[in-house]
């Protein structure tokens, strides 16, 4: 019943490398595609950390010699006096320092931990009509319009319950702002944790809530960390709702406070650098801090096997 | 003492039944294994004894105590899970100890039991080693001494052996009946491969489709299989299966009734009378393979062979009927050849083509469950 198959070979034993192929192995022999990457990435410094070197060396120009031509590229005699004047000059800015701290600090903490619970529920348990799928995507939906949309209704909102100009309100805002990015930072994670650990620790003697602190939250710290940073570096920096919420100087944020430097009539240009550089150095020092905890958060393979 | 029961247990997930009437007992100290294919419900029957999986209905009881809707943690039980599941933020030392850390026990009486637990499990160095530099073997025997350092009541293991290569699964399948035996605890074990429960177990739960199909010692479900499914199951090579008619002790193929035509011995015909059609079912150790013509003799032609060393398998057709045959190295056959299989007629049965439970001797058979064709499935 078996019949004679054909037994002849389709096509050739083995497949001549294309042209495009032919021309990388060329380029990786003479070294050149190492050279080109390297060459990219030189480029790529430069232009994310020039403005930065350029920031901070202007506040120790003086205002003459920061618009030279042609530029001064290192400042030879370096002006460490432009920070004692940005204080004496604008007091109240030592408030809009304290007033991002406060605001960023408690939406970072309120945002994560709303945000980490929420994410955890939704990958763990089985709500009804499925709406362990529908609710992350309604949370992430409310990111989809571009925020300017909302800011006439919210300022109309915040109003009618004195909202307006506190901190409270900023904070409000941002929370719900941050939210749904640590619910999908967070939802990543926890998809990663196999549902047995889960279940071994409780049959070792936890309950589910014991079972989530002592062995859920230590493997998905890179991921707390990671959104937490995030969540600063947002807040920290927003401009577009403190603007519009915070416009009295009790609850007026830095980058408000930046803002504020341009004026109709001059630019305080090395005011404004030092200000820009006090603004800059928290968030850095931050993710500088938590780099490691930061790159396993990003690599996803927190967990592993 | 402890003794597990389950009674009329049903577990469904909307529309989707994953078990269904399972009534099992398992008596103090035996080791119970839960045999069968994927998405059976084996798993499922196990889960709903750790507390994991909620029944849908039914009860089941740990020495006559209601557990069924107790906590995890309030059973004592254990449990070792296929992909070991073992604290990846803890080094082997806090992972064995954990349970007992758990449980409050002061921190000198949990260093002697780790020690002790790893003196038996012969990996006392490897205590202070981090749970990603192991080999599954190691992560193996750290689940093991994680479940056993609470000497718990009763002893749960899911695939434990699935994850591992073929030569460490045999060293660890004795370790584990040893360790078994040694601690004489009451053990559920779940597996999918039938020469692993018929190796462990002193008494098989075979299941398919939701229900337990049949629970005996692997000598019954092996020789006395109750119905067509756990007869194709139970051994390697699987059972032939093979369409006939029957009239008066003689055989015939349906398909091939030319090539398949034989004659059984007078004792056996008894158990068939009355029935004409029927699916015979052959282990293929339990065919002989002749060269030469012989008589009262299944003539087929020889497809494939598979060398196993001391023996060979053999894969034949007569006629449309395909037969794998199982036969000593020494025959030298090859593809195209003619060959002759003799039946040992005392071993073969019998099974009824519409329902699949097997024909004859009834005061034999074990107590069973039989299926229903309307389960679902579910792992």
């Amino acid at each position: 019943m078996t019949t004679k198959q054909d037994t002849s070979v389709d096509a050739m034993p083995y497949t001549e490398p294309s042209g495009l192929e032919k021309i990388h192995e060329r380029l990786t022999e003479t070294g050149l595609t190492k050279a080109g990457v390297y060459g990219a990435l030189a480029l790529f410094l430069v232009w994310t950390l020039f403005p930065v070197y350029w920031l901070v060396t202007a506040t120790l120009k003086t205002r003459e010699t920061l618009l030279s031509f042609p530029p001064q590229w290192i400042p030879l005699d370096a002006q460490f006096g432009n920070y004692a004047r940005l204080f004496a000059e604008r007091p109240e800015f030592v408030t809009f320092i304290t007033n991002s701290v406060i605001v960023t600090v408690v939406t970072t903490i309120v945002a994560t931990t709303i945000g980490a619970m929420a994410a955890y529920a939704f990958v763990t348990f089985d709500y009804p009509y499925n709406l362990d799928f529908h609710l992350p995507f309604y949370i992430l939906s409310t990111r989809f319009m571009p925020p300017i949309v909302t800011i006439i209704p919210l300022f109309v909102i915040f109003r009618g319950f004195g909202l307006v100009n506190t901190l409270r309100g900023l904070i409000l805002v941002y929370t719900m702002f941050n939210i749904p990015f640590a619910v999908w930072m967070m939802k990543g994670f926890f998809e990663e944790v196999p549902e047995s650990l889960i279940e071994s620790a409780m049959i070792d003697g936890h309950t589910h809530l014991g079972a989530f602190f002592k062995i859920v939250l230590p493997l998905v710290k890179p991921g707390l960390i990671a959104s937490a940073i995030f969540t600063t570096i947002i807040t920290w920096n927003e401009l577009l709702f403190a603007v519009i919420l915070a416009q009295s100087s009790q609850a007026i944020t830095v980058p408000v406070g930046l803002a504020s430097f341009v004026t109709k009539f001059s630019v305080q240009w090395i005011n404004m650098s030092v200000a820009a550089t006090i603004a800059l150095a928290p968030v850095l020092l931050f993710a500088f801090m938590a780099r490691q905890q930061l790159v396993r958060g990003f690599s996803m393979g927190a967990v592993g096997k | 003492m402890v003794t597990v029961e389950y009674e009329s247990v049903k577990k469904a997930y909307g529309e989707t039944i994953a078990i269904e009437d399972i009534d099992l007992e398992v008596d103090d100290g035996e080791f119970t294994i839960l045999l069968g294919p994927s998405g059976c419900g084996k798993t499922t029957t196990l889960r709903c004894l750790a507390g994991l999986t909620e029944p849908t209905s039914g009860t089941i009881t740990l020495d006559g105590h209601d557990v069924t809707n107790v906590h995890p943690k309030n059973r004592n039980i254990a449990m070792v899970f296929q992909n070991f599941a073992l604290y990846p933020h803890m080094t082997v030392r806090e992972n064995i100890g954990y349970p007992l850390k758990v449980a409050d026990v002061g921190k000198e009486e949990r260093e002697n039991r780790i020690e002790q637990v790893a003196e038996t499990l012969e990996i006392p160095e490897l205590l202070d080693r981090d749970i990603a530099n192991l080999s599954g073997g190691q992560q193996q025997r750290v689940a093991l001494g994680r479940a056993i350092i609470r000497r718990p009541a009763v002893f749960l293991m899911d695939e434990p052996l699935a994850n591992l290569d073929a030569k460490l699964k045999i060293s660890m399948r004795s370790r584990i009946k040893v360790l078994q035996r040694e601690m004489d605890i009451t053990t559920l074990y779940v597996t999918h491969d039938q020469e692993e429960a018929m190796s462990l177990g002193d008494k098989l739960v075979v299941m398919d489709k939701g229900h337990i199909q049949q629970i005996g010692t692997p000598d019954e479900v092996y020789h006395q299989p109750v119905n067509q499914f756990v007869a194709g199951f139970i051994g390697s090579p699987s059972m032939n299966f093979v369409e006939v008619s029957h009239s008066d002790g003689q055989i015939q193929a349906e398909n091939a009734p030319e090539d398949f035509d034989v004659t059984l011995d007078d004792a056996v015909v008894k158990r068939y009378s009355g029935t004409d059609e029927m699916t015979l079912g052959v282990r293929p150790q339990y065919f002989s393979i002749h060269t030469e013509e012989t008589a009262n003799a299944v003539e087929a032609e020889v497809e494939v062979t598979e060398p196993q060393g001391d023996e060979q398998i053999v894969e034949v057709a007569a006629g449309d009927v395909s037969l794998t045959v199982v036969a000593p190295s020494t025959i030298d056959t090859t593809r195209g050849d003619t060959v002759w299989l003799t039946l040992e007629d005392e071993l073969v049965h019998g099974f009824d083509p519409e329902t699949g439970d097997r024909i004859g001797d009834p005061e034999e058979m074990v107590a069973t469950t039989r299926a229903s064709s309307s389960a679902g499935s579910q792992s």
